[in-house]
């Protein structure tokens, strides 16, 4: 029985360790906000809040609005880890217990650098994220303190 | 009684052999699937891996857009996924800032013995079915409403009806940086554990099956959500972390079959009403969120109305109350590769005012805990390791005083102590697959009504595999 059981483990186990291991890339890129948000820098906590969809509004009381890429996009690893200082996969199950407990709305998912540019310029209150080759005048860069 | 039991013990190891091999060949099909499907992801995926290993220690002006032109194609996925995915991208442009959210999750269970959501252990039961569908808004910055119907189809206790899950509003009282206090008022989720708030997504479950030790299935309608006005808090300091508060005044829903045989002795037909019950809970979270804990509390009241000619224990039985007040406390460590969590929960029961000295004298503290450890293989891949365990007395942990006084009782039925083991495969953000396999000494947390009398003696020693496959979006 407990052969059997251990069998079942071990095989697990070294059907994953035969598996490749995704790179989780980073880059040089910054945070941006729609042209008419007052905030020109902010504290890594209040950004941390922000991107966790917590903090719901800029000091001026507009609404914000969060826009990220996919969960597996490399930038949006890169967000996590080094501008966030968490792991992606918490962000993911911090908007999911929001969520499905009706206590809170998830970012707003682009697919592409062209709509993550596109939606940040054209919405009051955005918040998004770029790389820095492909930020242009239409965005404020966002300064974190 | 006794011979036929010997009888089934004696069959077990046979059987269980017998139907782990089987289940082993099972999860193999499931695993080769995948690796195939990974050996074939196209190369534009790899030639990203390696542009970003040279972005990372050479980063030029000229690779930068050329590496970003490329992750934007692979991103466009062919047929069904792009569609919803374009539809989902229109849905988020809805007026006020309207959102649509849902899931769906369909489970496999199939039990050496006794039965689980449906008629488990002869063959195994499609049984298990959770839908659900939620709306949220924000008509105002800081005014917030969301709802969400709910369909659960699990054995006897869960038939599928819709109902509403929660539906409430909630509003803003205070806002500054990263710190808030809130009012919710309606019907809400009821915070306690880790997981009790979103317990009927898979996505959001460490398992198919939650620990059952804490997360009852059996009287999950009773903790699940009521009707109630909550207060809630952060508070965040930039260098010790974040420390939130709920805390609710509520009416719990306590009309609910499962929950009534499990909480009453038999001889008891009357239903319970429910009365004005409090619940609480605090987390507090480091600010890279690699350490969380909570402590969460329930004071809940119930009345008793008895029916006509109800007895218990050979005598009679008036209107009562019961009152059960759980603590929970809950840790958990993230890691980039590695999640431990644990959950601690010691329970009080008590029986007031029955009119009947045997019901009456019921005042007991049952005990649960459970360990776990998850490790993400690959942010696809995850497995799943678990230890859990219940009394349903703690100072009759093995069962022996119960059987004492109740002949007729097994003591296997005042205990359960499961070793889970599983594997997650997240296919894309929005569908996934997985599988466990549990081993479950006891019978303390079966549901009742799936498992009567007429079906003969439950089996203390028992093992149970499910697949799930689960979309959200």
């Amino acid at each position: 029985m407990s052969t059997i059981r251990a069998c079942i483990l071990y095989s697990l186990l070294i059907f994953f360790l035969c598996n490749k291991t995704e790179v989780w890339a980073s880059d040089e890129f910054e945070i941006i906000t729609h042209p008419g948000v007052n905030e020109k820098e902010i504290t890594e906590n209040s950004l941390r809040s922000i991107f966790s969809m917590h903090l719901k509004t800029w000091s001026d009381g507009t609404k914000i609005r969060v826009f990220v890429f996919p969960d597996d996009d490399p930038l949006h690893q890169s967000l996590a880890k080094e501008k966030l200082k968490v792991f992606s996969y918490q962000l993911r199950s911090n908007w999911d217990r929001l969520v499905y407990s009706g206590t809170g709305q998830a970012p707003i998912k682009v697919n592409s650098s062209e709509e993550m540019l596109a939606k940040v310029a054209s919405t009051p209150g955005a918040i998004g994220y770029l790389r820095k080759a492909v930020i242009n005048e239409n965005v404020n860069v966002l300064q974190i303190k | 009684m006794k011979m036929l039991m010997y009888s089934r013990l004696s069959n077990y190891p046979m059987i269980t052999y017998q139907w782990i091999t089987r289940h082993l060949v099972l999860l193999f099909l499931i695993g080769a699937f995948p690796v195939h499907a990974q050996e074939l992801s196209p190369t534009p995926k790899r030639l990203q891996t390696s542009d970003g290993n040279s972005t990372r220690w050479a980063r030029t002006a000229v690779e930068l857009p050329a590496q970003t032109s490329e992750s934007d194609e692979v991103k466009q996925k062919p047929g069904l996924v792009s569609t919803a995915a374009k539809w989902l991208r229109k849905t988020t442009e809805l007026p006020g800032d309207l959102q649509i959210h849902g899931f769906a999750s369909q489970a496999y269970i199939t039990t050496s013995d006794n039965d689980v959501f449906g008629n488990s252990d002869k063959g195994g039961s499609f049984g298990f079915t959770e839908a659900g569908l939620n709306a949220s808004m924000r008509p105002l910055p800081r005014l917030l409403v969301s709802a969400q119907m709910l369909s659960r189809r699990a054995g006897e206790g869960s038939t599928g009806m819709p109902r509403l899950d929660f539906g409430f509003l909630d509003y803003r009282l205070y806002s500054q940086e990263a710190n808030q206090f809130g009012i919710r008022v309606g019907r809400l989720k009821n915070p306690f554990g880790f997981y009790n708030d979103t317990r009927d997504v898979a996505f959001t479950r460490p398992s198919i099956m939650l620990p059952q030790s804490i997360y009852f299935d059996r009287t999950r309608n009773l903790g699940l959500s009521g009707d109630s006005v909550q207060l809630y808090g952060d508070v965040a300091h930039s260098r010790l972390g974040t420390f939130s508060t709920q805390f609710g005044v509520w009416l719990p829903i306590v009309s609910d079959k499962d929950t009534e045989t499990a909480v009453f002795f038999p001889g008891m037909k009357g239903n319970l009403s429910r009365e004005v019950s409090y619940i609480g809970r605090g987390v507090y979270e480091t600010n890279d969120k690699r350490i969380r804990l909570a402590i969460s509390g329930i004071w809940l009241n119930t009345d008793y109305n008895p029916a006509a000619g109800d007895t218990a224990f050979g005598k009679t039985v008036g209107a009562g109350s019961l009152q059960f007040s759980p603590i929970y406390f809950s840790a958990q460590y993230n890691a980039e590769r590695w999640t431990l969590t644990s959950e601690y929960a010691i329970r009080h029961f008590v029986y007031r005012d029955f009119g009947n000295e045997k019901v009456d004298s019921f005042n007991f503290f049952g005990e649960s805990f459970y360990f776990q450890g998850e490790y993400r293989f690959t942010p696809k891949w995850e497995g799943i390791v678990r230890y859990d365990v219940l009394f349903t007395d703690r100072s009759d942990r093995d069962g022996s005083k119960f059987v004492a006084e109740n002949p007729n009782a097994a003591a296997h039925s005042r205990y359960a102590k499961d070793i889970t083991v599983g594997l997650r495969w997240n296919i894309t953000p929005e569908f996934m697959l997985r599988a466990e396999y549990h081993h479950v000494n006891g019978t303390g947390w079966l549901s009742r009504l799936d498992n009567s009398a007429s079906e003969g003696p439950l089996s203390k020693h028992w093992d149970l595999f499910a697949i799930q496959a689960s979309y959200r979006f």
